[in-house]
């Protein structure tokens, strides 16, 4: 279009540009283009890393990841095994798991996740889990998540919790069944309530396994109450197949169910697996326990509003409970 | 390219692993009908780049740049096996810690010139971010930023005005003011203001009088290039707009006055599509408004985005009869095709015996009618969950090259 003018004009303007600042190019860096190695790009990553702006932190950290593929396997490997501070160990974990992801070097997760698994030091397993996050790592590193929510340190069961979150949610959209029931097994295999909760609070089940489901509707039971609403939530997202049971599992649970937050869990995911069809289940839930009427209340006037994504009767509940 | 175009060939390209996940990522695409928020006609300047954020696929193939992991053997035969992956050479530029540690906004442009000569993406979208971060909150630096972009060429325009449209000074009324008035200005080419106006998108919000400017220029039937860029600018502040605060009204009505209005089909199609990525809940009066557009646009792609953005509606009985009547009087399949699934999502099971209607008057639809009523005998009622268990989201070729 019009633009193929702009293009023209493009030859021109790096001299143009050059001569209208001569003035101030006296103390101009001679920049210049070179081929990367592993050494260099680990220099300028230290130091960049203590003086640098942010756009250049961020500029360094990316240049290594895509430099990762044409540098030397070898040295690159060597220098992640030598490296002990965590900050660096990250990026250099970042760019094996690139070569891994571009198929570059396959072997390359296996590396970083033993580092994860086998490191002395916490800060060290932790920022080689984030070097893996947002990535395919977890269908490569068998039951590496599984481990790493029993890791003794708090922050690294935490960091796989992460992993876990974001990798299903940004890599898979929450539509790959069995990266969700990755997700699910470590949640039940960490003893850390916090990590199973937090896991459950953010996943999406609309793809697990009938398995999963079970070992979801078992956290229903647990005797930490953040669990048990956890549970109560990933069960309102299930397959098709699970939903009758899991109306079923809470409906029962709600007339036992002590603690109010997870009551309030209790109503949204009963309306979340039956929509409009959950009202009547909702009227008589309401009735169980005035503290929460108004909650009831205001899914049974959404629900009634006859939408059809979830996201959107979530959104109009928020806006109306947030009108004056 | 078209913002048609552009939608249909928005499914990502096929990844090296995670094939669910792109699948999926495709069916999201589709879902809505168009990408007109994500893409740009003509590449509209500097939104389009900065909106990628991370993703390595949309940015520019740089030479020399990035490895952005091109496979080559594209040319061999069936017998021979695939040659290894072959990767770009990533650049280390020599003195660049230098340059970020001296760089100042009054030599910028001097030491930038070579490095954005050099092609190299990654090195350009550094420059970007290192200018927001040189423009921060002053206005007076957005505005002499502001003023290089008049005479600038293309690849420096676009670290002008990326950076321009990321910094904290664009939500200075002085700059935002700015931007529109040279947005407007008539002396520059087209693609320049086009990109001016998409550096825009990142306000909050717009002022009657702003959104007035724009709407009449969108509609305008030389606004071209820029009038588009107005128009998904005019969208995606509604957006931010409407989940911030709940206020897409009188955007709305810029919109539909620019889809109902403008001479341009694509910018037509453009003002009818976006509504549909902020999903506001249709009053009457827009109801009112889209059944007008689903009976009396000639263009099938603008009735599409009609049926679409009417399926979210406060009246799910009148949305059903409306599409009854408008599946039966239209001829053209990918319409029909978005009348019957957004029936759907209009009023989900609810819409099984219209559906089964428009099925008896086109047996195309009989297989798809089987299809939705297991779906929903199987106890779905999210009709995204519904959209993504489809077997085939696209039965009728619509989505990708049915021109």
């Amino acid at each position: 279009m019009k633009r193929l003018c702009l293009l023209l004009t493009l030859p021109l303007f790096p001299l143009l540009a050059t001569g209208a600042h001569a003035a101030s190019a006296d103390a101009q860096p001679a920049l210049r283009a070179s081929t990367c190695s592993v050494r260099g790009l680990m220099d300028d990553l230290r130091r960049g890393l203590g003086s640098g702006s942010p756009s250049y932190q961020r500029y360094l950290r990316t240049l290594l990841r895509e430099a990762a593929v044409t540098l030397p396997d070898a040295e690159l490997r060597d220098a992640f095994a030598r490296e002990t501070d965590p900050v660096m160990a990250e990026h250099l974990a970042a760019a094996l798991v690139a070569r891994a992801e571009r198929e570059a070097d396959p072997q390359a997760m296996d590396v970083v996740a033993q580092r994860a698994l086998q490191d002395v030091d916490p800060a060290v397993r932790a920022a080689t889990l984030r070097a893996m996050r947002r990535t395919g790592a977890l269908e490569r590193t068998g039951d590496l998540y599984e481990r790493m929510v029993r890791d003794e340190s708090p922050q690294v069961r935490q960091e796989a919790a992460t992993n876990l979150i974001e990798d299903n949610a940004h890599v898979y959209a929450g539509q790959y069944g069995p990266a969700a029931d990755t997700a699910v097994t470590a949640a039940v295999a960490s003893s850390d309530p916090e990590v199973t909760a937090r896991i459950l609070d953010n996943l999406s089940t609309e793809k697990i396994s009938a398995e999963s489901a079970e070992r979801i509707t078992s956290l229903l039971r647990s005797d930490d109450a953040s669990v048990r609403k956890a549970a109560v939530n990933a069960l309102g997202g299930v397959p098709a197949e699970q939903m009758q049971g899991a109306r079923e599992s809470l409906l029962a649970m709600y007339r036992e169910e002590p603690d109010e937050g997870v009551r309030k869990a209790l109503l949204q995911s009963v309306a979340q697996l039956g929509f409009d069809g959950a009202i009547a289940d909702l009227q008589r839930l309401r009735d169980m326990d005035p503290r929460l009427a108004r909650e009831a209340d205001a899914w049974i006037q959404v629900l009634g509003m006859g939408l059809q994504e979830w996201s959107l009767l979530l959104r109009e509940k928020q806006r109306l409970q947030q009108a004056p | 390219m078209t913002p048609e175009s552009l939608h249909r060939s928005a499914a990502p390209a096929p990844g090296r692993r995670v094939p669910k996940a792109l699948a999926w990522l495709a069916g999201a695409a589709l879902l809505v009908g168009g990408v007109a928020l994500l893409s740009s006609r003509g590449d509209a300047g500097a939104s389009s780049d900065a909106e990628a954020g991370g993703a390595a696929a949309s940015r520019k193939g740089a030479a020399g740049g990035r490895g952005h992991g091109g496979r080559a053997g594209a040319g061999g035969t069936q017998e021979e096996a695939p040659p290894p992956p072959r990767f770009d050479e990533a650049v280390c530029w020599r003195e660049l810690e230098r340059f970020d540690a001296a760089v100042t906004l009054e030599n910028f442009r001097a030491w930038a010139a070579p490095l954005l000569a050099s092609g190299d993406s990654l090195v350009a979208d550094y420059l970007t971010e290192r200018l927001t971060e040189l423009i921060g909150q002053d206005p007076d630096r957005a505005s002499e930023v502001l003023s290089w972009a008049r005479t600038a060429g293309p690849d420096e325009f676009n670290v002008l005005l990326t950076a321009l449209r990321g910094s904290e000074a664009v939500h200075h009324a002085q700059v935002a003011t700015q931007l529109l008035a040279q947005g407007m200005d008539a002396t520059l080419d087209g693609g320049r203001r086009a990109g001016i106006l998409a550096a825009l998108d990142t306000q909050k919000r717009f002022e009657p009088a702003a959104l007035d400017t724009l709407t009449s220029f969108a509609k305008d039937p030389v606004s071209g290039e820029a009038g588009w860029a107005a128009t998904r600018t005019i969208a995606r502040v509604m957006k931010r707009d409407f989940e911030a605060k709940g206020n897409a009204a009188p955007y709305m009505d810029a919109l539909l006055a620019i889809g109902t209005e403008s001479p341009d089909e694509q910018i037509r199609y453009l003002a009818l599509s976006t509504p549909m990525h902020a999903t506001p809940v249709l009053d009457e009066h827009t109801r009112a408004q889209y059944a007008k557009v689903l009976t009396q646009e000639g263009s099938p792609d603008g009735r599409e985005a009609a049926a679409h953005n009417l399926s979210i509606s406060g009246d799910p009985q009148e949305v059903l009869e409306l599409f009854a009547q408008a599946f039966a009087r239209e001829q053209e399949t990918c319409v029909r095709w978005a009348l019957f699934r957004f029936a759907a999502r209009a009023s989900g099971r609810e819409a099984l015996p219209v559906m089964a209607n428009m099925a008896m008057a086109d047996p195309r639809f009989q297989p798809l009618y089987q299809i939705f009523e297991q779906l929903y005998a199987s106890g779905l009622h999210d009709f995204v969950r519904l959209w993504n268990s489809l077997p085939d989201q696209d039965p009728f070729g619509c989505l990708v090259g049915h021109d």
